[in-house]
């Protein structure tokens, strides 16, 4: 690891403008909670069920057994889809307080709807807003960030399909509410130490946004004086 | 903290938002005469609020934040999931019948059990007539997450006091654990609403689930289709709504469609 | 997962309703719930709802060998899944009756009745033809999944586009959407399904049956029809009955519609996709627009590394 005290970084680009956002919660009326998100065009569908009842050969005697499926549109799951049900189901496993409910089942369902560019950063965003919808006891909110740096080292945010192709490296980041911290990352591609740094630096940054995004939405959610 | 805490009583709370405690001094002066009130306070959680170490609490719902006289806070949350908590009564159909337990679906994680001899009058030769399908209306005497919730059909000297088998002729469907907390608030403006249309039976059991029974199956689906509808009106909405099936407008056709357009906006 | 048990009431009364010809959202026993179509931002997907239920078809094709028997014609493939997200009984990998009997009805209903012409799907006879593939999703089961199935994949098939062809001798090219306008499929007619389910040993029936109405019925009938009238399939599990079907026309309007408005709006250049479609007024739906993440103030970094007093500051005004 590279020693440094302070960095000198006064060459680094970035876009930091993220799409907009457009989410909706309990549009669906079987699950227990359910949410869309949608990040310019890419758009995905979450939904959850929980706390139920669990399989005796799946069920662990003290903590909740959390299931995560995630439906591409075209096509039989392959292990893209499995890489990235890994990615979610480790956030939320460290923000759902499972304790609380030993030997029952949670199973949070993701639905493609559209992916255009940035897909595993809206499915962590659905599933924290689908995870709140249900009511399920969190100990923090998450979200997902996704940076895309191209050859020439200039870092965007949010990217479209077309940028995250022409990338030469596309990291993404589940980030907590709490303290700011990185939950998970999955990156791909080739870069350095510092850009790494850089993208988790502008990754919190767009958190604050995306938090205050969710709080927008619930407060709206509860505003109707009932 | 009671005082952080009382700010915000009313506002919307996500999971992990965090009240601090400021920090009070360790030692109590034995000459101070009355105890300092700000001290001595004691703030005692309700649901969705937890203590994560001596000085915080965090809430771990969304919602909004609500307060009872003492010092009594808890968040309040749109919830369809029933997690089946002690000395509730809810409303159960038996699943299966083994041995001297009934098996009693009551939407949570686990079927409860009900023996046959938790009901009025019952003994080991007069067992109750109880079938696979029907309905109970029963309460919780053991319900915790590390156990199997155990349901009881008498109280505590045995008598059943209301409680036990029903169901012919109702309907039952499912609304939100929040519409049914506030149907059970006495004197609440639905239930009132209700008793002026017409006479109707109401079993309302706290895991979402309702029973309604009229003097007709029209009435009676009139009533359902209301309770399902005030689930997200306003105080403004309701009587407007009501009014419109008391003036004889039984014809609930169309009606259906726009009551349930109602409930988004 | 297992999902809640009928009780007995509830089956007693919903029976004895539809004897008194009440329905439980009071619609009349020929009367279809509201239908909605959404169609996606890239050609061929479509989101039906009819009443609570979801149903979203996606249609993709691609260049493959064609069958030995048929070297002329292209290759229809239809792909449905039961999502456990449509309905708690629903597991994935499990491959139920129900899934059996709707995929083979949605073959029938759409390959059977011709509607699409498959020879126009040929590049180079025995060498490589089109395959489309309809994918179907369930997202919400509040019963007649298979109504909202073919309404989905008829919508998705006739808005659906293929990427253009040139053929130069043994050179077969392909054109992307931004050199050639991609062109739509040929459908001759929209055939969609009609479920009629039945009660008391088919005395009674209702057309559109919700979720609840499906657990107590005693059969299910159903018919695949197209605007003209022309029944295309029936397939009945309990006893026969005599139809109305009028609601026919209406469901073909409707899509013809909303295929109508859909591509009025791309040819304005207007954006298309899901984001538009979303019921700004409802209390549960929030969007923003574009927006800059804020700069300002120090970003402190802690790098994971030997010494642990490495920290890297990154200054605000070079980011």
């Amino acid at each position: 690891m590279e020693v440094c005290s302070a960095v000198d970084v006064k060459c680094i680009k970035s876009n930091s403008t993220l799409r907009e956002f457009g989410c909706e919660q309990s549009l669906l009326s079987r699950p227990d909670g359910s949410a869309s998100f949608i990040q310019g065009d890419t758009s995905v569908m979450a939904a959850v069920y929980g706390p139920a009842e669990v399989k005796v050969s799946k069920e662990i005697y003290d903590r909740a057994t959390l299931e995560v499926v995630i439906q591409a549109k075209v096509g039989l799951p392959s292990v893209k889809e499995r890489s990235q049900e890994q990615c979610v189901r480790e956030t939320c496993e460290a923000s759902l307080l499972m304790l609380l409910h030993p030997r029952s089942s949670l199973t949070l369902i993701l639905q493609v709807l559209h992916d255009h560019g940035s897909l595993l950063a809206c499915f962590l965003n659905a599933a924290c807003m689908a995870l709140m919808d249900a009511g399920l006891p969190m100990s923090c909110l998450f979200c997902g960030v996704t940076c895309a740096i191209a050859s020439d080292g200039q870092i965007t945010m949010d990217p479209t399909a077309v940028q995250e192709k022409e990338s030469r490296a596309v990291l993404t980041f589940a980030i907590d509410s709490t303290e700011q911290k990185v939950m998970m990352s999955s990156t791909k591609g080739s870069f350095s130490v510092q850009e790494l740094h850089e993208c988790i630096a502008l990754s919190q940054k767009a958190s604050e946004n995306i938090f205050k995004f969710y709080r927008v939405s619930v407060q709206r959610r509860y505003s109707k004086t009932l | 903290m009671e005082s952080c805490l009382k700010g915000r009583v009313g506002e919307v709370l996500l999971p992990g938002d965090v009240f601090r405690l400021a920090r009070t001094e360790t030692t109590i002066s034995l000459s101070d005469p009355e105890p300092d009130p700000l001290r001595t306070q004691k703030v005692v959680c309700g649901p969705g609020l937890r203590r994560d170490g001596d000085h915080v609490v965090v809430s771990c719902k969304s919602g909004v934040l609500k307060h009872k006289q003492p010092n009594m806070y808890w968040v309040d949350s749109q919830q369809r999931r029933y997690v089946p908590a002690k000395g509730e009564s809810v409303i159960g159909i038996i699943t299966a019948k083994s041995g001297d337990v009934f098996k009693v679906d009551v939407g949570g994680s686990e079927q409860a059990s009900l023996s046959y001899l938790a009901f009025e009058g019952a003994t080991k030769r007069n067992r109750p007539n109880v079938q696979v399908g029907d309905l109970v209306y029963a309460q919780l005497i053991i319900a915790n997450k590390d156990m199997e919730p155990e349901l009881v059909c008498i109280d505590s000297s045995g008598r059943a006091n209301g409680m036990g088998v029903f169901g012919a002729g109702g309907l039952l469907f499912k609304v939100s654990l929040g519409l049914v907390r506030r149907l059970l608030t006495p004197q609440n403006e639905i239930v009132k609403g209700l008793e002026k249309l017409f006479p109707c039976e109401l079993v309302l059991g706290m895991n979402g689930r309702v029973w309604v029974r009229a003097a007709t199956v029209q009435k009676t689906l009139i009533v359902a289709n209301l309770l399902e509808s005030s689930e997200n009106m306003t105080a403004q909405q309701r009587p407007i709504l009501f009014k419109r099936v008391a003036d004889g407008n039984l014809q609930i056709k169309k009606e259906g469609g726009r009551e349930r357009d109602m409930e988004s906006e | 997962m297992k999902d809640t048990p009928l009780s007995n009431c509830e089956r007693d009364f919903l029976l004895k309703a539809i004897e008194e010809k009440k329905r439980l959202d009071g619609r009349q026993t020929y009367d279809y719930r509201n239908i909605k179509l959404r169609f996606g931002a890239d050609y061929g997907c479509c989101i039906v709802d009819l009443g609570k239920t979801r149903v979203m078809a996606q249609v993709s094709c691609e260049l493959v060998t064609p069958k030995e028997s048929r070297p002329n014609e292209g290759i229809l493939f239809f792909n449905l899944e039961l999502s456990p997200m449509a309905s708690p009984a629903f597991e994935l990998g499990r491959s139920s009756e129900l899934l059996v009997k709707l995929n083979r009805q949605l073959e029938r209903c759409l390959r059977n009745s011709h509607c699409i012409d498959t020879e126009s799907l040929c590049v180079v006879s025995g060498e490589k033809v089109w395959q489309i593939r309809v994918d179907v999703h369930m997202l919400n089961h509040d019963g007649n999944l298979m109504d909202a199935t073919s309404i989905a994949a008829i919508a998705a098939l006739s808005h659906f586009k293929r990427p253009d062809v040139g053929v130069q001798g043994d050179q077969v090219t392909v054109y992307s959407p931004e050199e050639r306008n991609p062109i739509a499929l040929s459908i001759y007619h929209m055939p969609i399904c009609v479920s009629l389910s039945f009660f008391q040993q088919g005395t009674y029936l209702l057309v559109d049956p919700c979720e609840r109405e499906e657990r107590v019925m005693d059969g299910l009938l159903m018919i695949t029809m197209n605007k003209h009238r022309e029944i295309c399939s029936i397939q009945s599990s309990g006893g026969i009955m005599l139809l109305k079907e009028q609601a026919m026309t209406e469901i073909t309007d409707l899509i013809m519609r909303a295929l109508e408005n859909d591509k009025k709006t791309r040819k304005e250049g207007g954006k298309c996709g899901f984001a538009e479609y979303m019921p700004l007024a409802r209390i549960t739906v929030n969007t923003t627009d574009d927006t800059s993440v804020d700069m300002t103030g120090p970003v402190v970094v802690i790098s994971d590394s030997e010494d642990e007093e490495d920290v890297v500051i990154l200054h605000p005004e070079t980011l």
